[in-house]
C-alpha cells in the first residue's frame, strides 16, 4: 500500500493538483453532492430548527457521556449483547483478532466502518491470518486496488470507471467494460460467494440509543443487512460518542444524515439491531458483540470547543463543501478523516506532531459549518488547534519548519501594530523599496528570499502600497480627495 | 484473564470521560451556547394530517421516486391476482422467478398457494445457508412510512429478515390501514412496544449504489427488484 | 449621525481610495465621519494564524482606541475586519472586564454595506456608474455577519450599472490570509475557479466588500492580462460618473 501521511500534506496537496483526472472527478463529485443536499434541506422546512436540537441532544449526550454509555450498555447487554472496552485501535484490533481466533473464524465479511479504517482493523485480521473482505462496493474497490478511502460517503470518488473496469479486469478476470451496471453486478456476484461463506460480519454503528439499547445503521447497498445477519457473529464497532438519549431522537438525526450525505430523504435501509435474536431458530447472528473504541475521544471532552467535533455524525457534507477538499480531495490529509472536519479530528486524534500542516489547510471561508447538520463550528475548532499549535504544542512542533520565523514576524508585527509610528516608519520603509519590484503599478514575479512574497506573487501579482496612504490623505485634507 | 483487562479498559474510559467532563466545568461556565439545555426530544408531528386514501397515494408516489414498483389492491384475491402478475411477468426476464422463498406468515403461504405459476422450488423461510438459492421472497410489511415510501419490516413478527433481503427480488404485502404518514409516527409505534424488537428493517426502494462516478446502479448487494402490494381490505 | 471610520490597515497602505470612497459615501448619506489616526490593525493576521497572545495584545489598543469615540458607530469597509472585532470576546473568556469591553465594542463596530442598509436604512446611495458588474461575496461578511442581500441591493441600486449574479458568488477566493502564501498552489487553485466564473459572467468590473478577496482576485486578473477591473464596494458606491468611462 502507498500509504501518504499528515505529515507531508504540502506534497500531497501539489501531487493531487497535478492529476487532472482527480481534479475532474472531485469538480463533478462535490458539486452534485452540493446540490442534491442543498436541494434535500430545502425540502424541509424545518431545517435550521432540526440542526439546533440534533446539536442540543449532541451536547447533552458529550455532557453527560458517561451516563448515557452507562444506560446505553446496559440496556443492551441485557438484550444479549456484549461489550468490550478499547482505549485506543491497537486494544480493539486485538480484541476482534482474539473474538475471531476463539470462534475459528477464517473468513470475515466486513461492511463499511470509518472507525475501523481509523484502527487500521484489516491489516491486524490479516497479520493475523484471516480473510477480511470490504463489502461496500466502494470500499471492495479501494480493497481491490489495495488504496484508501478519500471520502467519507463515497471511498472510491477518485476513481473513475475506467480505473476500476481494469482493476476488475486484472483481478476478477471480467472482460473489459465500462458499464457500471455490468461493474456493479460483477461484484454483486463475487461478494455473494463471500457473504455465504463468511464466519463473522462486522461492521459500524452510526447510533446507539441509551434508552433501549439499539444500534442504528444506515447504508444504501444492502451489504450492511448482509454483513448483519448472515453470519454467526456479528461484531460491530462504535466510537464512544455515537450514543443518542431517546429512539425518538432518531427521528432528527434519521432526517438529517441522508440529506446531508447524499441528498436522499432516508437511506435504502436503516437497521436497528437491539441485542442478540429471541429464539434460537430465528434468522441471524448467533452473537453481537459491541467494540466500544476510545482512541482519543474522551480526550476531546475536556474543552467546549474541541468537544464539538464529538458531534460529527460522519455525513461528509462539509467534505463536499469545502474548496480545499474540491480541489486536493480526500488522501492529500494523509487520514481516514480527510476534509474540514479531518483537519480538526485527525490531529486530536493522532497528536499534533504529524498532523500540524491540517489545522492550516483552510481558508477558513465557513462554508463547512454553514452545510454541518449539528452545526459543529469547524473554523472556531481549526483556529483553537492553531493556537494550540503555536502556543501550547510539544517544542518539536513549535520549533518546526518555517514555525520560528512566523513566530518571529509575529513579533515585529506586534511591535509595529502596537505603535503608529513604528507602523508608519515600516510603511515608509517599503514604499522606499518596493521601487525594485513595482513595475507598471505592479509587482509581478518575485523570485525572493522572502518566502510569502514569492509565494504570493508565483501566481499573482501584488498590488503595491499606495504612494500616499489613507492616513497621509486624511492629515492633509480629512478625506476629501 | 481478558474480563479483567475489559474491566480495566471499561474504567480507564470512563475515568478519562469523567475527568475530562471535570475539567472542561469551569471552561463550559463560559459558553453561552450551551446555556440552552437540549429539550427532551418528541417524535416530530406532520404539518398537515392525510387520510388513509391519501395516504396511500403518497405512499405509491414516493416508493415510485425510488424505483421501487406499488401495486394498490383493494381485496385479498387481488393480492393472488397481483403476485400472479408479478412473478408470470419476471419468469420471462432473466431473473427465472421459478424458486420462492416467504417469510413464515402463514398467511403468506396461503397466498402464494392460491398463484396460479409454475414453482420449482418453494420454501418457508429458508436458512442463512439455502436462501441464496431463491428468486424470490415474499412477505409482510408490519407498516409503511408514507412521506418516504418507506416498508416497516419488524423481524419479532414474522421471520423476514433473509427472505426479504438475499433474494434478487423482495414483494411485500402491506395493509393499507397500517401505512403511517412520517418517520416520526413510525418510531413512536415501534418504541411503544413492551421491548423494542431485537431487529427491525426500514427498506425504502430496492438496494442501491452509486459508488462508481455517482452513477446509479440499482440492485449492488440486496434486491434489485422491489414490489409493494398495498392492500385496501375492502371486501367486508 | 457620527461615524468613527475603521479603515483596516490593508485599506489604508494599499488600497486608500477606499477609505475615501468610505468617507465620501458617509458624507453623502449625511454622517458626520471621524479618522482616529491612532489606530493600525484589527489583530486578524496573528489570531487566524494561531498566535493568540499577539492578537490579544492588538485587540486591546483596538478596543481602548475605539472606547474613546464618542461616535454613535464604528464603521469598516472590511467584512472580515469587522468579523474580526466580533470575535473579540473569544479572545478574553479568561478577562471579564476586558471581556465586556471587547462586546460593547463588537456590538458597536458595523461593516460598510450593513450600516447603510440596516443602520440607516438607505438603499440607493445616488452612486451612479456605467458597466456590467457582479458581486463576489467575501466569506466573512457573508457567514460571520450575514450579508448577502445588503450589497445586492445597494449595487442594484447604482445607476446606470447592470448588475448580473455571479455563478458560486458565496465560494470562496481561496485567499484566506497566510493560507495564501502557505498554501499558495491550492489557494490559486480555488482562486482559479472564481476567475473561471468572473470570466464566464462578461462583466467590466467584479465588486466585493473586502480589499483582501480584491486582491487575491485582481491580482490573477493582472497576471492573466484580464479587461475586469476589480472594485471595492465603497468605490463603486462612491463613484458618480455617467460618462460611460470604466476606470
Amino acid at each position: 500500500m502507498n500509504h501518504v501521511t499528515s505529515e507531508t500534506f504540502d506534497e500531497n496537496a501539489k501531487a493531487a493538483l497535478a492529476d487532472s483526472q482527480l481534479r475532474g472527478a472531485l469538480r463533478n463529485a462535490t458539486s452534485l453532492f452540493g446540490k442534491r443536499r442543498l436541494a434535500a434541506a430545502q425540502g424541509l422546512t424545518n431545517w435550521e430548527d432540526l440542526r439546533t436540537q440534533a446539536r442540543a441532544i449532541k451536547d447533552d449526550v458529550l455532557l453527560h457521556l458517561d451516563q448515557y454509555l452507562e444506560n446505553f450498555v446496559s440496556q443492551a447487554e441485557a438484550r444479549g449483547a456484549k461489550f468490550h472496552w478499547a482505549r485506543d485501535g491497537a486494544e480493539a484490533n486485538a480484541i476482534i483478532c482474539r473474538l475471531a481466533a476463539e470462534r475459528n473464524a477464517r473468513s470475515i465479511v466486513k461492511s463499511k466502518s470509518m472507525t475501523t479504517e481509523e484502527t487500521h482493523l484489516n491489516v491486524a485480521l490479516e497479520a493475523a491470518g484471516i480473510q477480511v473482505i470490504e463489502t461496500d462496493l466502494g470500499e471492495y474497490i479501494i480493497q481491490l486496488a489495495e488504496e484508501t478511502p478519500s471520502h467519507i460517503i463515497v471511498p472510491a470518488i477518485h476513481k473513475t470507471k475506467r480505473q476500476i473496469a481494469e482493476l476488475f479486469t486484472q483481478e476478477l478476470g471480467i472482460p473489459p467494460t465500462d458499464d457500471v451496471a455490468k461493474l456493479t453486478s460483477t461484484a454483486r456476484a463475487t461478494l455473494r460467494d463471500r457473504f455465504a461463506a463468511a464466519d463473522i460480519g462486522i461492521s459500524g454503528v452510526n447510533f446507539g440509543v441509551a434508552e433501549t439499547g439499539t444500534i442504528v445503521i444506515l447504508e444504501n447497498e444492502g451489504n450492511i443487512r448482509l454483513t448483519t445477519s448472515l453470519p454467526r457473529f456479528h461484531i460491530a464497532v462504535m466510537g464512544i460518542e455515537k450514543v443518542v438519549p431517546r429512539f425518538a431522537d432518531l427521528d432528527i438525526f434519521l432526517k438529517l444524515l441522508p440529506r446531508s450525505g447524499t441528498g436522499q430523504r432516508l437511506t435504502t435501509y436503516q437497521s436497528f439491531i437491539t441485542g442478540t435474536k429471541q429464539n434460537a431458530f430465528d434468522d441471524g447472528p448467533e452473537e453481537l458483540h459491541v467494540v466500544m473504541l476510545d482512541n482519543g475521544r474522551s480526550r476531546m471532552l475536556a474543552h467546549p470547543v474541541t468537544r464539538q467535533s464529538l458531534a460529527c455524525i460522519r455525513c461528509g457534507a462539509c467534505l463536499n463543501a469545502c474548496p480545499v477538499y474540491q480541489q486536493i480531495g480526500g488522501h492529500a490529509y494523509g487520514s481516514v478523516y480527510p476534509g474540514p472536519i479531518g483537519a480538526v479530528i485527525t490531529p486530536q486524534l493522532m497528536g499534533l506532531e504529524k498532523t500540524q500542516q491540517l489545522p492550516y489547510a483552510s481558508s477558513l471561508c465557513g462554508a463547512c459549518r454553514e452545510v454541518c447538520p449539528v452545526k459543529i463550528d469547524i473554523p472556531r475548532l481549526l483556529l483553537h488547534l492553531r493556537g494550540e499549535i503555536t502556543e501550547k504544542s510539544s517544542p518539536e512542533v513549535q520549533q518546526a519548519k518555517g514555525r520560528t520565523m512566523e513566530r518571529f514576524a509575529f513579533k515585529m508585527w506586534r511591535l509595529m501594530m502596537l505603535r503608529p509610528w513604528a507602523y508608519n516608519l515600516s510603511a515608509r520603509v517599503g514604499r522606499l523599496f518596493q521601487g525594485l519590484v513595482v513595475k507598471d503599478g505592479k509587482i509581478g514575479r518575485v523570485k525572493s528570499f522572502v518566502g510569502p512574497l514569492a509565494a504570493w506573487t508565483s501566481g499573482r501579482d501584488l498590488r503595491p502600497l499606495d504612494q500616499k496612504s489613507f492616513r497621509d490623505k486624511w492629515a492633509s485634507d480629512q478625506g476629501k480627495s | 484473564m481478558e474480563e479483567r483487562s475489559n474491566r480495566n479498559s471499561r474504567e480507564a474510559i470512563f475515568e478519562s470521560i469523567r475527568g475530562a467532563l471535570a475539567a472542561s466545568k469551569v471552561l463550559d461556565a463560559k459558553e453561552s451556547e450551551l446555556h440552552h439545555a437540549a429539550e427532551a426530544a418528541a417524535y416530530l408531528q406532520p404539518g398537515i394530517k392525510h387520510d388513509v386514501a391519501s395516504l396511500v397515494e403518497l405512499f405509491k408516489e414516493n416508493l415510485e421516486a425510488v424505483d421501487g414498483h406499488c401495486i394498490i389492491v383493494e381485496t385479498r384475491s387481488d393480492v393472488v391476482q397481483a403476485l400472479y402478475e408479478i412473478i408470470n411477468k419476471l419468469q420471462g426476464t432473466y431473473l427465472k422467478a421459478k424458486r420462492i422463498a416467504v417469510s413464515d406468515s402463514s398467511e403468506i403461504e396461503r397466498l402464494v398457494n392460491l398463484v396460479d405459476v409454475d414453482v420449482d422450488t418453494f420454501a418457508v423461510a429458508p436458512t442463512a445457508s439455502e436462501v441464496f438459492n431463491f428468486d424470490v421472497g415474499i412477505t409482510y410489511a408490519q407498516a409503511g412510512i408514507a412521506e418516504t415510501g418507506t416498508l416497516v419490516l419488524d423481524s419479532s413478527r414474522e421471520r423476514n429478515r433473509l427472505v426479504s433481503l438475499v433474494p434478487p427480488v423482495h414483494i411485500a404485502i402491506l395493509n393499507a390501514s397500517s401505512i403511517v404518514q412520517t418517520l416520526g409516527e413510525a418510531l413512536a409505534t415501534l418504541r411503544q412496544a413492551e421491548e423494542v424488537s431485537p431487529i427491525i428493517t426500514l427498506v425504502t426502494g430496492p438496494s442501491r449504489t452509486a459508488d462508481i462516478e455517482l452513477t446509479l446502479a440499482i440492485g449492488v448487494h440486496g434486491p434489485q427488484e422491489l414490489y409493494v402490494i398495498v392492500n385496501k381490505n375492502l371486501e367486508e | 449621525m457620527r461615524v468613527s471610520l475603521f479603515v483596516t490597515c490593508l485599506v489604508d497602505q494599499l488600497w486608500s481610495s477606499v477609505g475615501t470612497s468610505s468617507v465620501e459615501v458617509l458624507r453623502r448619506v449625511g454622517c458626520e465621519v471621524e479618522f482616529d489616526d491612532r489606530q493600525t490593525c484589527c489583530a486578524q493576521p496573528a489570531f487566524n494564524t494561531g498566535y493568540r497572545s499577539e492578537a490579544r495584545d492588538v485587540a486591546r489598543r483596538f478596543i481602548e482606541i475605539f472606547e474613546e469615540t464618542k461616535a454613535d458607530a464604528i464603521v469598516s469597509p472590511s467584512g472580515s475586519c469587522t468579523a474580526m472585532v466580533r470575535h473579540y470576546p473569544e479572545l478574553f473568556a479568561d478577562e471579564p472586564d476586558w471581556l465586556k469591553r471587547a462586546q460593547a465594542i463588537a456590538e458597536r463596530t458595523h461593516e460598510l454595506s450593513s450600516f447603510l442598509i440596516r443602520v440607516l436604512k438607505r438603499e440607493d446611495v445616488g452612486a451612479s456608474w456605467n458597466g456590467r458588474l457582479t458581486w463576489h461575496d467575501a466569506c466573512h461578511g457573508l457567514r460571520d455577519l450575514n450579508l448577502k442581500s445588503e450589497p445586492r441591493t445597494l449595487l442594484k441600486n447604482v445607476h446606470g450599472a447592470e448588475y448580473v449574479e455571479l455563478d458560486n458568488a458565496d465560494s470562496c477566493c481561496g485567499f484566506g490570509g497566510t493560507f495564501s502564501v502557505k498554501y499558495p498552489e491550492i489557494s490559486l487553485a480555488i482562486l482559479d475557479q472564481k476567475i473561471e466564473a468572473i470570466e464566464r459572467a462578461g462583466v467590466n468590473a467584479v465588486v466585493a466588500g473586502d480589499a483582501s478577496c480584491l486582491m487575491q482576485i485582481g491580482g490573477r486578473l493582472s497576471r492573466h492580462g484580464s479587461k475586469v477591473k476589480v472594485m471595492h464596494i465603497a468605490e463603486l458606491l462612491a463613484s458618480q460618473e455617467m460618462s460611460g468611462n470604466v476606470r
